[in-house]
């Protein structure tokens, strides 16, 4: 059966559907905005990522942290079933039709979607830990970097504080979709930084691949999946370069370390000119793979400093 | 499998969906980045533009009585809180997941009150007819009752469900159309009986 009428009223009206519409638009709401309190909702710009903020974040972190109570495991709100609670080694299966809330101890939010499965490994007061065999999760978490953290089948994704979508085909490809803050997707010493309105794709006998802007043109996507998931190889890589914007630099850097020698010279100098590195970055340093000009071009590029990254990392640094 | 943030939230006009004052998301994300530097005319745009998503959200999961003031709140929390959203453009979603979380703070909290019966004969304006229809959806599974109450009470096609709420296309789809099977068989059992 089609239901182009209840998926937008268009095609042959469905009466029963237009009976529903009739009764139930009484209760649409007529209020209109509520009076909002004197003063702007922030006060300032946005969080700079500097290391001091990064610093001072940290402290209160710690702070917040000290004072939660640690959790025997997560409250679950399971669609038809009421409340309840699930601990560490325990599985939730949403179904397909099923859909659950879950809170993940005192730090944040997560919206189950049908055909999901997880179960939660750690609950732990200072980190939480679950993984996701296959489906879709929405997650909004609050609490500090790096507290909490999904594994699935081909990479590990952790939360640098933010709201995310996390989806998981059932055979083990992953999709990570940024709506705020940071993620990493990381397996093996292969790791890709997600900033909000980016997206990140994995694969299991590859691992994460290399994050993109989700608004970046269909062509740039599809030679960025090509080359991290299909041999793309060097006609792939020049759709890319061709493709990219100042705004795909962050891609960009992403490749300089994951390229052949050969392909990184021409990722180099696309990327030196939409994003010119800093004094003190040389070509030839670039090329050999030196870690502290890599840091430094990354820091140029507007996206938080490494300083703070590597806080949160710990083992980043070294490939 | 990508999320539906880039999409055009555009509308069909018909009898049946409400035209929507949105054109694109990222008009919203403009929207969302002057509210965020303290414009009240910008955030009164939003409010214009997700009153309905909000409603309809809230609707699926707290006691009829009580959304239009929840409503209200959550629009005061987003307000609040807009420091936290970092990607503009995902302002819809941010503000759906509020919605959802202030609905369980509900919950939680009632917890620890006796709730009010939903239907006090005094206060009853709607039909029984509405009321019946209404509740037969809020008897469905929470993964059906979000998409068409938004699709039913608040006039929202598909696309905008998907575009607003975050969600993907594919599952709104697949929710609208098994959430109606539901509902017809509970109508139609309620109907016979």
């Amino acid at each position: 059966m089609r239901d182009d009428y209840l998926w937008d009223g268009s095609g042959e009206p469905d009466p029963e559907v237009q009976r529903l519409e009739r009764l139930l638009s009484e209760f649409r709401s007529t209020r209109t905005a509520p009076g909002l309190p004197a003063g702007k909702p922030i006060a300032g710009a946005r969080v700079r990522w500097t290391a001091i903020a990064a610093t001072l974040a940290l402290a209160a972190a710690g702070a917040w942290l000290a004072t939660r109570s640690a959790p025997e495991g997560w409250e679950v709100d399971l669609a038809g079933s009421g409340p309840s609670r699930l601990t560490v080694g325990e599985t939730l299966d949403t179904g397909p039709a099923g859909h659950a809330t879950v809170n993940v101890g005192h730090i944040g939010v997560l919206d189950v979607e049908p055909n999901s499965r997880l179960r939660i490994e750690q609950a732990r007061r200072h980190e939480h830990r679950m993984s996701l065999e296959h489906g879709l999760i929405h997650a909004f978490i609050w609490a500090p970097p790096r507290s909490f953290v999904v594994d699935t089948p081909s990479a590990v994704t952790t939360d640098l504080g933010c709201y995310y979508t996390l989806d998981v085909s059932p055979d083990g490809a992953g999709l990570v979709s940024v709506l705020a803050g940071w993620v990493s997707f990381e397996r093996d010493g292969r790791e890709s930084f997600i900033p909000a309105g980016a997206a990140c794709q994995t694969r299991p006998s590859v691992g994460p691949g290399t994050p993109y802007r989700k608004d970046a043109s269909p062509a740039f996507r599809q030679a960025l999946q090509d080359l991290d998931f299909a041999q793309g190889g060097d006609s792939a890589l020049k759709i890319v370069l061709t493709e990219a914007t100042r705004d795909d630099a962050f891609t960009l850097w992403h490749l300089l370390t994951r390229c052949t020698p050969t392909q990184r010279l021409r990722v180099y100098d696309t990327l030196a000119a939409l994003a010119p590195p800093p004094a003190g970055v040389s070509r030839e340093g670039i090329l050999h793979g030196d870690r502290l000009m890599l840091d430094r071009w990354w820091d140029q590029l507007g996206l938080g400093t490494t300083t703070w990254w590597r806080r949160l990392e710990g083992k980043w640094a070294e490939k | 499998m990508d999320t539906v943030f880039a999409l055009t939230a555009g509308y069909l006009t018909s009898a049946s969906v409400t035209p929507s004052p949105v054109v694109s998301i990222s008009d919203d994300a403009e929207l969302a980045r002057a509210a965020r530097h303290g414009s009240r005319s910008a955030f009164g745009r939003l409010y214009d533009r997700y009153a309905r998503m909000v409603h309809g959200i809230v609707l699926a999961r707290v006691p009829r009585t009580e959304v239009d003031d929840l409503v209200q709140d959550v629009f005061l929390a987003a307000w609040r809180q807009l420091s936290t959203l970092r990607d503009d453009g995902a302002f819809g979603g941010w503000l759906a997941m509020i919605a959802r979380n202030r609905a369980h703070d509900y919950h939680r909290r009632s917890r620890e009150f006796a709730e009010l019966p939903e239907n006090l004969p005094a206060a009853e304006r709607h039909s029984p007819e509405a009321l019946a229809a209404l509740e037969a959806i809020r008897a469905l599974p929470e993964a059906y009752r979000e998409p068409l109450l938004l699709r039913l009470v608040e006039g929202m096609s598909g696309e905008e469900i998907a575009a607003r709420t975050g969600m993907t296309p594919a599952s709104v789809r697949v929710n609208l159309h098994r959430g109606m099977k539901q509902l017809r068989q509970i109508l139609n059992s309620e109907g016979r009986s």
